[in-house]
């Protein structure tokens, strides 16, 4: 197992009040897997990601990758092993750095040699011409920023890639083909994903398994098989099967 | 000059470099459609020209005295704006005036924002006790008058011009720290910083290359608009006899020695007053200006 995450909870505390966005989840990873996170907004998927970047606070449980504890704070060595895709890719590049320079930070910070080159070749890996090299993200689409995050997560090379709704933000068909170079890549790569949807259908796409998540608590977990020919045990699950149905048929 | 145009408006630029300057010539443009930032920027500029070239524009020597001239009225052959009660040509003094004006503007155009910067966004960003104990400094320092509180510094450190801008300066810096605050407040939960942060980075290379950036347009704004602030503080330090001391032709020295005469020769204060006014004005106009040019909210779309 790559990842194993064990009945992780996570607590915010604000104003005095408690909200426990992620209670008792469990779940493992192989390498070379997508898994997929899915449930409705608030089910606290998203956090769980967080949790495991070290954005959102661990009250209980314990999460392991390689079978050892990630060390609070996460390190350099966490930053080289796993790397994040956010939601949104209007807020997740500086706004005031090129994408040059949003490419060679994380080589800087680790002080790995070969920038130019290295650049040349995530752009390319990701499908965006070298060109774009010196472009502002205001001077980029929707889609090529996206492509940009994720050419950044993976200046590292990292094994474990998180998506946090990587596509939500995108319009359909620009979203299609950010799933498929996310799939190549992880082809080409041997990734392994931990996927965040709300959307059965990515899901259905990318995933080989996935966890149904409602109000913080696993509910059940799932074979793409099983979800293919529609074999939930509980309620919640197939409702929200049932909800994006149609579009996975089209798919 | 076309093919820098096409150079600086390159939607591929070569070099971060090209970039940069494409991004200068874009906000250039925009800053032009503003008639009143360009009359800002054209006295800003004037004020630093006069400033350098002052000894080849000035008729007189600013300093020598020629008591059978004295107070002679605007308009008098080779005293175009008039003389003081020493016989000094006062448009000599008011150009010579504008060296040590910009002196003091930037000295402490160098420190109080710098300072300020560098304490708000490390408040911001740390949050907790770091941010209770900086941000109730500035407070305290927020809490004097500012020309009272330079006052109290002049009086301790001794009158002079370099004590006059280090009282600026120690007065000045408590709105930037708080700027910096408010907008580093802003961007640290932003997504691209949680991306540095897991990309490894540590807070120095956080707060310097990602947090700063976004807090200086506010900063930059808020320093020209205050740069009237400034003269005017400086001013009013030479017309209390505690900035600049005579007989160097200080602006606000100048309204003071010109102030016993204020009803008969009228133009021994007023004319060092007028240059006070065009400028502090100049430097309001680009400030507004740039506040359009600037604004990371405007400029992000």
């Amino acid at each position: 197992m790559l990842i194993e995450i064990e009945n992780l909870s996570v607590t915010f505390h604000a104003q005095g009040r408690v909200v426990r966005a992620v209670q008792d989840v469990s779940l493992s990873v192989n390498a070379r897997e997508s898994f997929g996170l899915v449930g409705e907004s608030g089910s606290g998927k998203s956090t769980i990601l967080r949790a495991i970047c070290g954005l959102a606070p661990i009250s209980g449980g314990s999460i392991r990758i390689n079978g050892k504890p990630i060390a609070t704070p996460r390190g350099k060595a966490f930053s080289r092993q796993v790397q994040m895709v956010f939601q949104d890719p209007y807020a997740s590049l500086h706004p005031r750095h090129t994408i040059d320079r949003t490419l060679s930070e994380p080589l800087a910070i680790h002080g790995l040699p070969g920038t130019d080159q290295r650049i040349s070749q995530a752009l390319t890996d990701v499908g965006l011409p070298t060109a774009f090299r010196f472009r502002y993200p205001h001077q980029l689409s929707g889609g090529q920023r996206q492509r940009v995050a994720i050419a950044r997560a993976l200046m590292l090379e990292p094994e474990i890639l998180l998506l946090d709704e990587p596509t939500s933000a995108l319009d359909a068909s620009v979203q299609a083909e950010t799933l498929n170079l996310l799939s190549r890549l992880r082809a080409e790569r041997g990734l392994t994903f931990l996927m965040v949807s709300h959307d059965l259908a990515v899901i259905d796409h990318m995933c080989d398994r996935v966890l149904v998540m409602q109000h913080g608590r696993a509910v059940e977990e799932l074979t793409r098989e099983a979800l293919a020919s529609a074999q939930m045990k509980t309620d919640y699950a197939r409702a929200l099967f049932a909800a994006s149905a149609d579009r996975m048929l089209q798919g | 000059m076309s093919a820098l145009i096409l150079w600086l408006r390159d939607p591929n630029p070569q070099s971060r470099g090209q970039a940069r300057l494409g991004q200068a010539y874009l906000n250039w443009l925009r800053l032009r459609r503003n008639p009143l930032a360009v009359i800002g920027l054209a006295i800003a500029v004037a004020l630093v020209f006069i400033a350098i070239f002052a000894p080849l524009l000035a008729p007189h020597d600013p300093i020598t005295q020629e008591l059978s001239r004295r107070l002679l009225p605007p308009g008098t052959p080779g005293n175009i704006l008039g003389t003081d009660d020493f016989g000094r040509d006062i448009l000599s003094r008011i150009l010579y005036g504008s060296r040590i004006t910009l002196y003091i503007v930037l000295l402490v155009i160098l420190t109080a924002p710098v300072v300020g910067l560098l304490i708000g966004t490390v408040a911001g960003y740390f949050g907790g006790w770091t941010d209770t104990i900086l941000m109730r400094i500035t407070d305290i320092f927020l809490a004097f008058p500012k020309l009272i509180l330079a006052l109290a510094l002049v009086a301790v450190l001794g009158p002079g011009m370099e004590n006059a801008v280090l009282a600026i300066a120690l007065t000045s810096w408590p709105p930037y720290a708080r700027v910096a605050r408010a907008e580093t407040l802003t961007v640290r939960n932003a997504d691209y910083i949680a991306a540095v942060k897991l990309q490894g980075a540590g807070a120095v290379r956080v707060i310097w290359g990602h947090v700063m950036p976004m807090c200086l347009p506010s900063v930059i704004i808020r320093v020209t608009l205050d740069m009237a602030g400034v003269i005017l503080i400086a001013a009013g330090l030479g017309f209390l006899g505690l900035g600049v001391q005579p007989p160097l032709p200080e602006w606000g020295l100048m309204i003071s020695a010109g102030r016993k005469f204020l009803f008969e020769q009228w133009w021994v204060a007023t004319m060092p007053g007028l240059a006070i006014f065009i400028v502090s004005l100049g430097f309001n106009l680009l400030g507004d200006g740039l506040r359009d040019v600037l604004d990371p909210k405007s400029a992000s779309k």
